[in-house]
């Protein structure tokens, strides 16, 4: 209970606060029970596409392997170099209940061919298209990812803020409200007895306070 | 804004073939180096790190991950699969707001 004084304004201003609290708490409330819907469809997703990602990725560096048992680590290396594909981001923001959560999205820009089919096996072509797919895919997985991980400690703040008003700010608030309200009900008694009986004394005639 | 990987070998050489740069390390010093310039240029948009890569460092990469800077991160499994015992997404998140979603 907040130690204050049991006065009328008291009351009022008592009174305001734990309507204002009760209607914070309403909203964070609502925006906890967003922001939880928010984030299970999000893992859904993620999970989902963590497998599809790794499918991928499982399929560029076998076709990798591939490549580099047919025409070794050096070549592949020194093609590398000369492939020209280049990957571009552009970053946006998409705001669920105040928080930023990134958009990604990727684009490739491929020159024409890179090398000689001469000389290279066919499976660094497939290496190539493979590894660009996963590329491609784990633009949105670091989406999600950091889509997660930031609405979740939102998630977590959030419920934290819901339970300090609903377990301590409103109960603290109504217990000091009752405390209030007591006193001054008690004090109103404590007038009326004290009017009553400088009533009685004012009306019985032979009373000194009468005169004087 | 551009990819960036960290990794062994093999995975820079894959990803360097889709023109993405990136930088082999083998131990926690060079990953660490590579990081901190990795996060330094304000070019690169997202951070892939091999999951071994990033065991190495892992205090650095989770408490970046959980900042609102860029890059984003991304963990990606290398040539020999998902390091096992690592925590699922869903757990990650369970553990993260102390209640079971689904």
């Amino acid at each position: 209970m907040r130690n204050v004084a049991p006065t009328k304004t008291n009351l009022i201003r008592l009174k305001d606060e734990l309507k204002f609290a009760r209607m914070g708490h309403e909203l964070l409330d609502q925006k906890r029970n967003i922001l939880v819907l928010e984030l299970l469809n999000l893992v859904d997703q993620a999970v989902e596409y963590d497998e599809k990602v790794d499918a991928a990725l499982a399929k560029a560096y076998a076709g990798l392997e591939d490549s580099v048992l047919a025409m070794g680590k050096l070549k592949v290396g020194a093609l590398a170099g000369s492939i020209d594909v280049t990957s571009s981001i552009a970053l946006k923001q998409r705001r669920v209940m105040g928080v930023a959560l990134p958009v990604v999205q990727t684009e490739f820009k491929a020159g024409g061919p890179y090398y000689s089919p001469l000389d290279t096996s066919a499976s660094i072509d497939n290496a190539v298209a493979a590894f660009r797919d996963a590329l491609a895919m784990l633009g949105r997985s670091a989406e999600l990812r950091v889509s997660i991980v930031r609405l979740a400690r939102e998630v977590r703040k959030t419920i934290r803020k819901v339970n300090a008003l609903e377990k301590i700010a409103i109960p603290e608030l109504d217990e000091t409200l009752h405390y209030i309200q007591n006193r001054l009900e008690e004090s109103e008694r404590d007038m009326f007895v004290l009017m009553k009986m400088v009533k009685d004394r004012l009306s019985r005639p032979d009373s000194e306070v009468s005169q004087g | 804004m551009k990819y960036y990987v960290i990794g062994d070998e093999d995975t820079v050489l894959g990803f360097g073939m889709v023109g993405v740069d990136g930088r082999a390390v083998s131990d926690a010093a060079e990953a660490e180096a590579a990081f901190d310039a990795a996060t330094a240029d304000p070019e690169v948009g997202i951070l892939v790190v091999t999951e071994r890569a990033a065991e190495l460092i892992r205090p650095r990469v989770d408490r970046y991950l959980f900042s609102d800077e860029f890059p984003l991160i991304v963990e990606i499994p290398d040539r020999r699969g998902r390091v096992p015992g690592r925590p699922t997404t869903r757990e990650m998140v369970n553990k993260a707001i102390g209640i079971k979603l689904g």
